[in-house]
């Protein structure tokens, strides 16, 4: 199956100073939600404003559902619906006039839609964007984005700031839009988040951005199936197949990034496992960024 | 928002301490609630896409699972309809049945090396525990 991806980036590269992002290749096909991750600086928000068109790459080919900035400007953004990572020009506006003033670029705008969130984040119409409290701020960018009618949610963290009740629902309304796509119409996500749980709950795949760089597009359950942490009783031994971090201690405490290979060397060994079980994810993307990190030596500078 | 038609729900559980990836996890769940008769034949089942949503998976592991199912002719899903418990010819089911049974037994019996017990002390503890459940049922004290 061959469809257009909604996201296709090659060799995307942008300078700024010292930082660098890229050169990036990214490919996301329809109905799919991608969380974009990474230490701050590693590039996160450039992506996301330039795959808005707000910044231009110097270099590589970009398409979005098949087109290309500038040309296709209004019909791509028609599409999308995008929670910047701060809004510019809102502060003087209310809630409702945000809203109509959105609504002017969208033929697919769902008022009713916007009314509801807006009630339910308790955000009267008539309220500043400028006077609401930052989460709060960010609830409304997000029921902006999500009345757009859009098939692609852009979100760069769009939940910063919010607390946790509120983040909760609005994992709930990402998860609804996504569900309310068809098989013949999938609904995509890209959001940059740094909360795990976010991506936990949300995320078919994981984007790793750091120092500039996309580390990989991994899928979400093999990267969790893919690293184990065994507690083994014993002196450890540090050339277990799999096995990329010790720590000593009574019973030992071993990080593996092939489980079936280090449970069966450790079967042979007779060596016993206590327990063993899931690694969160935070720690994996650790691993994997240490392990980058090792490898490219004099690494480029991030930007902070 | 539109108010969303009910969708329907099953008791599925994923463990990230089962060294089972989560696709198997979901397959041998619904496996066992078809074979046992929650799920009957016609019963519609989540979206992939649903299904990752309340499982905190990803629709490639609820995909995997399903596309799974409909090999083994135990799911299909119908344009429009969405994927459904499929009808099963009772020789299949019954087959399928007999395999479970067949996997713990082997369990049972492997356990029972590991512990050192001989053949014959092993079909003991099987017309044991026959005479026990018999009895239970007879009580009514099992299901």
């Amino acid at each position: 199956m061959k469809e257009t991806p909604v996201l296709s980036l090659r060799g995307i590269r942008k300078a700024y100073g010292d930082f660098e992002l890229g050169p990036l290749d990214l490919r996301v096909e329809p109905g799919y939600v991608v969380a974009v991750v990474g230490p701050n600086g590693g590039g996160k928000s450039t992506l996301m404003r330039m795959l808005m068109g707000l910044i231009q790459p110097d270099s590589g080919e970009m398409s979005i559902f098949g087109g290309a900035y500038p040309d296709d400007e209004v019909a791509i953004k028609q599409r999308i619906g995008y929670v910047p990572e701060r809004p510019v020009g809102h502060d003087e506006m209310s809630a409702n006039s945000l809203g109509e003033f959105v609504s002017r670029f969208y033929p697919r705008w769902e008022h009713r839609a916007y009314e509801e969130h807006l009630e339910r984040a308790r955000i009267g119409p008539d309220r500043r964007f400028g006077e609401l409290s930052r989460g709060v701020q960010r609830r409304l960018s997000f029921a902006l984005a999500l009345s757009t009618g859009a098939e692609l949610l852009l979100l760069d963290e769009p939940t910063a700031g919010v607390d946790p009740f509120a983040r909760r629902e609005m994992i709930e309304d990402i998860s609804r839009f996504v569900r309310g796509g068809t098989p013949a119409g999938g609904r995509t996500v890209v959001f940059a988040t740094q909360v795990m749980e976010e991506v936990r709950r949300l995320a078919d795949y994981v984007a790793f951005l750091v120092d500039g760089s996309l580390l990989g597009l991994y899928e979400k359950d093999a990267l969790l199936e893919g690293w184990k942490i065994f507690w083994v009783d014993g002196e450890p031994e540090d050339d277990v197949p799999g096995v990329v971090e010790v720590e000593g201690g009574s019973p030992a405490r071993m990080v593996s990034d092939s489980p079936r290979a280090t449970a069966k060397a450790l079967a042979a060994r007779h060596i016993p496992i206590v327990c063993g079980g899931a690694m969160d994810l935070e720690e994996i993307l650790s691993h994997l960024m240490r392990r980058s990190r090792e490898q490219s030596v004099g690494g480029r500078r991030s930007r902070t | 928002m539109s108010p969303e038609p009910t969708r329907p729900r099953i008791p599925l559980h994923l463990s990230m301490d089962d060294p089972e990836p989560m696709y198997r996890q979901i397959e041998s769940q619904l496996r066992a609630f078809i074979l046992s008769g929650v799920l009957e034949p016609g019963t519609r089942l989540p979206s992939m896409r649903a299904l990752a949503g309340d499982l905190s998976c990803s629709i490639i592991t609820t995909r995997r699972a399903y596309e799974d199912l409909e090999a083994e002719g135990f799911i299909l899903t119908r344009q429009g309809v969405g994927t459904v418990v499929a009808e099963m010819p009772e020789e299949k089911l019954t087959a399928h049945r007999r395999r479970v049974v067949a996997g713990a037994m082997g369990e049972a019996v492997r356990a029972g090396r590991r512990a050192g017990l001989t053949e014959g002390e092993l079909r003991d503890i099987l017309e044991e525990a026959l005479q026990r459940e018999a009895t239970n049922v007879h009580q009514g004290g099992a299901l």
